[in-house]
């Protein structure tokens, strides 16, 4: 039995240490915005923030993360609210949207450490992957989401 | 926006919304069948319900997998009918016939069809809606339904003051005369098509609720994961599963005929069962099959009849009297699709019937699949499309299915999800063929292109669509725009076992990189501009070729084809595909191997533009696709197996990577075109075309890694 702390709710989960929080997420929590694509860490489907980092969920397993923070794409907020999420619609990003949540992670974790990023850190901190080719809006609305969330900006409703 | 949520809605409508929906549905197989008659006719209300809430629901028959088809096809119903764009939701078509395509006669979102098929139809099943819902209007206030207007999903009678909502006559409309031959706009009087809106799946797609197959939840369900033969062609043997005994979740081993699925209580436990299953397999007749062998027989192909697909002029005889004469070879090898979401399927299977969960690109094929498996009539199985996570292709098949349903038939009753692993997607797909072309070309003392002779050989399906036409795979080659007066193209199919199938842009993902690639030869040859020579040849009056000029001519304006900036080169590609006429134009700087791609502007004819905004992602998308097979994209064969795994070794585009695009539209009232598809083509060509420029060395096989050449982007 673990105990989880996933979008500020405590979960006990009953399951081998060895299985990642991906499934946990996905198949006890019910979770499913978080998204399996490769199982080795390539991709960043699975990304979840995890003590406000991004990490990739299918390769961590369950009984390291025990206790700690995890933010997965439906702690972000209640409405879609989060300037990330609101600079995505407003870009048109997603394509199939596959691996949307991942990419929407991975920029959180960036913005936070680094609120008004460089092309060449975008470059370093999203490594995701996106086979519809949706970098070009991806960029752009992280962009976007830096100047919503910059100085003067209205803070995201936390959750 | 109500973005409905999908499943059951189409079957659920007749009993629960009270409007314009009601018992105007023709039953579909009846529909099908009607003699004489091209398609089925199709009336509004399998397409369109409006509830007495004021709802519109529009139930597309595309599926959604990131192309835009739940808001580009709404856009062409919304265009006519008047409805207000904040109360459209979305709905998946159910599989039934009445969904077919006009243009090509399937229930399938492939080929760039699902606008340019429906583009007429939908206008006029909009149409129909807004007559029906002015005469109920006009039934109701007792005046002509001339002098009504329709206005935001308002009906109004101007001469007396009265308006009324879409909502509250809908039910009177439902009893209305289908009207069968509705006027419809011109494309000047259109102002919902071309505009932009928002795509309606992307909300969803931001907080993690949009619902994709592999997301699919169930009472009961059980999880299951997969392993079949590595080599193509081969069989089951044995399996040993006393391992897996000692695993309380673990349920069932379900062989098959090429390998056993494991069942589980959750994936991971499943998949760790699979993993102490021991499996043998009679590898079958592929065996000895590798990448070498493959390119030999692609080449071997050269010297062997095939079928003629085009044969102008006498191309034998000019090329003996030409007074240049140029040769080349192009190969392209094997490449997976690698959809984001790995193949999946929910099934359930009990006395009454099935019920299947998934990603498809063609709900009827997947119903068949599943039928077949269960052997019952394909009316027995029921089809509950998702989003896809990608399709490219891949999900137009069905294989996956008929796994599930095999193994939820062996579960009495208790639904079971099948989720491959990425290893599982990659080593057994449905690969884009690899494929070769040997060119012969002739030029006259004025350099002037007179003869070409082209022989394609490739393992692909040979008359796919055109009975008794071309082969199939020699689009973008046969049909070529430019003017050659001695041109003949042979077709070769060869059959090597290898799984084959639909890939992004099919034959046009890589006929046009050989073609392009030997034109630019040819110009090179003849000591002309790659842009002037292709322009020389598209001086004639067939359409195709004034529409893939003005496409030249575009791109060629916005990259300053004339003046590369110092130190850069251009490389060029345009043609016809998918209905669409489209080319691009890169630049690039070469120091020693490494290549940085500059910029990357493309231009498209589509004809009428119906969603710009989503044009343009779907020709940026569409370029990533391409440019990650011209880079890298290769499947290699060994001992008869895919070598490749997973991302790390079938290494796709990354953010870092991407190059700077643009992308342009020509300006078109012509009938709509294809826009998924087309983008992935040009990028190979032209990007090769530009290496040439920069270099003197000519790429005539992919990926660019073979030739030793890397790659990086640059955004300023």
């Amino acid at each position: 039995m673990f105990t989880l702390n996933i979008n500020g709710a405590e979960h006990n989960v009953d399951v081998d240490a060895d299985t990642p929080l991906l499934w946990v997420l996905r198949d006890e929590l019910a979770l499913t915005g978080t998204k399996f694509g490769c199982g080795l860490g390539l991709c960043g489907a699975c990304s979840v923030l995890l003590n406000g980092k991004a990490m990739r969920s299918c390769v961590v397993p369950v009984s390291a993360v025990a206790g700690q923070a995890v933010v997965t794409i439906e702690g972000l907020s209640k409405d879609k609210s989060h300037p990330v999420q609101q600079a995505w619609i407003a870009e048109s990003v997603p394509q199939c949207g596959y691996c949307q949540s991942g990419m929407i992670l991975a920029t959180v974790a960036l913005l936070e450490d680094k609120p008004n990023p460089t092309d060449a850190e975008i470059d370093l901190a999203v490594t995701n992957i996106c086979r519809c080719g949706t970098y070009t809006r991806v960029r752009r609305a992280i962009h976007r989401a830096a100047r919503m969330q910059g100085p003067g900006a209205p803070k995201p409703e936390k959750v | 926006m109500a973005h409905i949520t999908r499943r059951e809605f189409v079957n659920a409508a007749a009993a629960t919304v009270g409007g314009l929906a009601l018992s105007l549905e023709l039953p579909a197989q009846e529909a099908a069948r009607l003699p004489g008659s091209p398609h089925p006719p199709r009336t509004p209300s399998a397409f369109l319900q409006i509830g007495e809430d004021d709802g519109i629901t529009i139930i597309t028959p595309a599926v959604e997998m990131g192309q835009g088809g739940h808001t580009a096809l709404p856009m062409i119903i919304m265009e006519e009918l008047g409805g207000s764009w904040d109360r459209l939701g979305v709905a998946d078509a159910p599989a039934a016939a009445i969904y077919n395509n006009p243009l090509f006669g399937l229930q399938a979102t492939v080929g760039s069809f699902s606008v340019r098929g429906w583009y007429t139809e939908l206008r006029r099943i909009g149409a129909a809606g807004r007559i029906m819902l002015l005469q109920a209007a006009a039934h109701t206030w007792k005046v002509s339904a001339n002098e009504c207007t329709i206005d935001s999903s308002l009906v109004l009678h101007a001469p007396s003051g009265r308006k009324c909502s879409f909502g509250s006559v809908a039910r009177l409309a439902a009893s209305m005369p289908i009207p069968q031959d509705p006027p419809l706009k011109t494309v000047a009087q259109y102002t919902v098509i071309g505009s932009h809106q928002p795509r309606v799946d992307i909300p969803d797609k931001v907080d993690g609720s949009a619902k994709f197959g592999i997301d699919v939840s169930l009472p009961d369900m059980l999880y299951a994961t997969v392993k079949t033969s590595p080599t193509f062609g081969g069989k089951l043997k044995s399996f040993d599963d006393s391992e897996c005994r000692g695993i309380p979740a673990f349920r069932a081993t379900v062989p098959l005929d090429d390998g056993v699925i494991v069942v589980a209580s959750s994936y991971w436990q499943a998949r760790k069962a699979l993993d102490r299953v021991r499996v043998e397999y009679d590898p079958g007749p592929l065996a000895e099959l590798d990448s070498a062998k493959v390119s030999q027989q692609l080449r071997a192909g050269f010297d062997e009849p095939g079928v003629v697909a085009r044969n102008d002029g006498d191309v034998e005889a000019a090329l003996a009297s030409a007074a240049k004469r140029v040769e080349a070879t192009y190969e392209v090898p094997y490449l997976a699709h690698a959809c984001m979401e790995p193949m999946n399927c929910t099934a359930r299977v009990t006395d009454e019937g099935c019920d299947v969960w998934c990603g498809t690109q063609n709900p009827q094929a997947a119903q068949a699949a599943a039928a077949k498996v269960l052997g019952v009539p394909p009316a027995r199985v029921k089809v509950h499309v998702q989003y896809l996570g990608g399709g490219f292709g891949r999900r137009g098949e069905a294989d996956f299915v008929a796994q599930a349903v095999t193994a939820a038939k062996a579960l009495n009753g208790k639904p079971v999800k099948l989720i491959w692993s990425r290893e599982e997607d990659i080593q057994h797909d449905f690969y884009r063929p690899a494929a070769a072309i040997r060119f012969r070309g002739g030029l006259d003392a004025a350099g002037k292109l007179v003869a070409l002779e082209c022989k394609v050989v490739t393992a692909s399906a040979p008359n796919f669509g055109r009975p008794g036409g071309p082969p199939f795979f020699t689009e973008a080659v046969a049909d070529a725009n430019y003017q050659i007066p001695n041109f003949r193209v042979t077709g070769l199919n060869k059959d090597l076992g290898v799984r084959f199938g639909f890939w992004r842009s099919v034959n046009h993902s890589h006929n046009p990189f050989m073609f392009e690639g030997f034109i630019d030869e040819l110009a090179r040859s003849a000591g002309r501009d790659p842009y002037e020579f292709r322009r020389a040849m598209l001086q004639h009056d067939r359409e195709g070729a004034s529409r893939q000029l003005a496409v030249l001519d575009l791109m060629a304006e916005k990259a300053n084809w004339k003046h590369p900036p110092p130190g850069h080169s251009f490389g060029i590609a345009a043609f016809g595909a998918f209905g669409s006429f489209i080319g691009t134009i890169v630049e690039v700087s070469v120091q020693g191997k490494v290549v940085t791609v500059h910029r990357v502007v493309q231009a498209i004819d589509c004809g009428v533009a119906v969603h710009p905004d989503n044009i343009r992602a779907q020709l940026e998308g569409g370029m990533v696709y391409g440019l990650t097979a011209v880079l890298r994209g290769e499947i290699t064969l060994k001992n008869g197996a895919v070598t490749q795994t997973n991302f790390n070794n079938y290494p796709v585009l990354a953010l870092p990577e991407m190059p700077k695009v643009e992308s342009y539209i020509v300006p078109s009232t012509a009938a709509p075109g294809g826009v998924g598809e087309p983008g992935t083509g040009p990028i190979a060509p032209s990007l090769a075309n530009a290496i040439y420029a920069a270099t003197g060395t000519r790429v005539r096989s992919l990926p660019l890694s073979r030739n030793s050449f890397s790659y990086k982007a640059v955004r300023t």
